[in-house]
């Protein structure tokens, strides 16, 4: 388990347009809660929390956060991006308490390349990316790990299969599918791809209209005659 | 193509499209993905033929995600025709995409092969994207 170090300072501002202009000046706003304690309104420098990102895992990585010159050991709890820029918006920090144990999402490593992938052309598909871990803060593993190696095409590895240390409890059910290798798809499956394509360029399927009001009736009706009728007509007006 | 079985209205108001995505902006079930730039409208033809260029030039590996769903009928009026005399006929349907959307998401590919497959997709959706892959989303702060 991974533990990093990190400054932060308490903010005493609050609210959409506060947040806006800490973004502005290099600040990310931020939170820490936890049990037993009230929540505070943090700011970080953006920079810095960029640079620590970069190298830890950070969901399962325990960082001390010091404010005002109390360290606090926490967790990051959720990280806010912006849709398209990416940029950090808001960061969420738990606050651990000693003795407590805390339920966090570890990665899930597929290792290896599997046979069916080697020899057959499979295709492997990891339908659980994160599992959910009840565990001891100090004893939190950096991701689970699962072989592939051994799987051929039908073959799928399950959250019973994935080793962990025995202070770690598994939450999430045994029986859920981790990773699934499946055959390659048929090359056949392309041609009706095309002629879905070509033959809807012909028309409109009108799908059925539910919870019909009368006053639907009547605007369907207008829609549908007024095209035909001033199709006719207007040309010969001319 | 991908269209709707049943709807409540078979008419619907064009809309204005504002804001950012605040769903379905994660690359959630591939590893590589498509996400929309700018607001527009996605055609059930265009997510179709994106569709096939990407399944095409994955050849037999990989699989893909199609992450919006053409829902929002389009009416047309007839060509020829006076203004007036109500709203004009259904005639196709599309999803309303805004900005930061995940639109498309591929797996078991190289990097390459999707970055490729991804561009031949988005040379076929009338609105701006880029190529994000599952890492990108969780490390890349710029």
């Amino acid at each position: 388990m991974a533990v990093v170090s990190f400054n932060a300072t308490a903010r005493d501002i609050s609210g959409k347009g506060a947040a806006r202009s800490l973004r502005r000046q290099g600040q990310v706003p931020a939170v820490i809660y936890g049990h037993g304690r009230d929540p505070l309104s943090l700011s970080l420098n953006a920079r810095d929390l960029d640079k620590m990102l970069g190298h830890i895992q950070a969901e399962s990585t325990v960082i001390e956060v010091t404010v005002g010159g109390q360290t606090a050991k926490t967790l990051i709890r959720e990280i806010q991006r912006h849709p398209i820029k990416r940029q950090i918006l808001h960061v969420d920090f738990q606050a651990l308490v000693a003795g407590e144990k805390v339920t966090v999402n570890i990665p899930i490593v597929l290792n290896g390349i599997p046979e069916g992938v080697r020899l057959e052309g499979g295709v492997l598909d990891q339908t659980l990316r994160e599992l959910e871990i009840e565990v001891d803060p100090s004893d939190i593993p950096d991701h689970a790990e699962l072989d592939v190696t051994n799987m051929v095409i039908g073959d799928s590895l399950h959250v019973s299969d994935i080793k962990l240390p025995a202070s770690v409890k598994v939450l999430d059910d045994p029986e859920t599918s981790v990773a699934v290798l499946a055959a390659p798809r048929a090359v056949i499956e392309e041609t009706p791809a095309v002629e879905a394509v070509e033959g809807a360029a012909e028309g409109v399927a009108e799908p059925e209209v539910i919870g019909k009001g009368p006053g639907d009736e009547e605007e369907g009706e207008i829609g549908g005659e007024s095209p035909g009728k001033k199709g006719g007509e207007s040309p010969g007006k001319k | 193509m991908l269209s709707p079985k049943r709807v409540k209205f078979r008419k619907r108001f064009k809309g204005r499209t504002k804001g950012l995505a605040t769903r379905g902006n994660e690359v959630s079930f591939g590893h590589y993905g498509l996400k929309a730039l700018e607001p527009g409208w996605v055609s059930n033809r265009q997510i179709e033929a994106a569709r096939v260029a990407l399944t095409r030039h994955i050849k037999r590996g990989g699989k893909v995600w199609i992450r919006i769903f053409p829902d929002k009928p389009i009416t047309k009026k007839p060509a020829e025709t006076r203004m007036g005399k109500g709203k004009g006929s259904p005639e196709g349907w599309v999803a309303v995409v805004k900005p930061g959307r995940v639109m498309f998401e591929l797996e078991g590919v190289t990097p390459e092969i999707g970055k490729k497959a991804m561009a031949l997709a988005a040379a076929k959706i009338g609105v701006k994207s880029k190529f994000v892959t599952r890492e990108e989303a969780h490390t890349d702060a710029s």
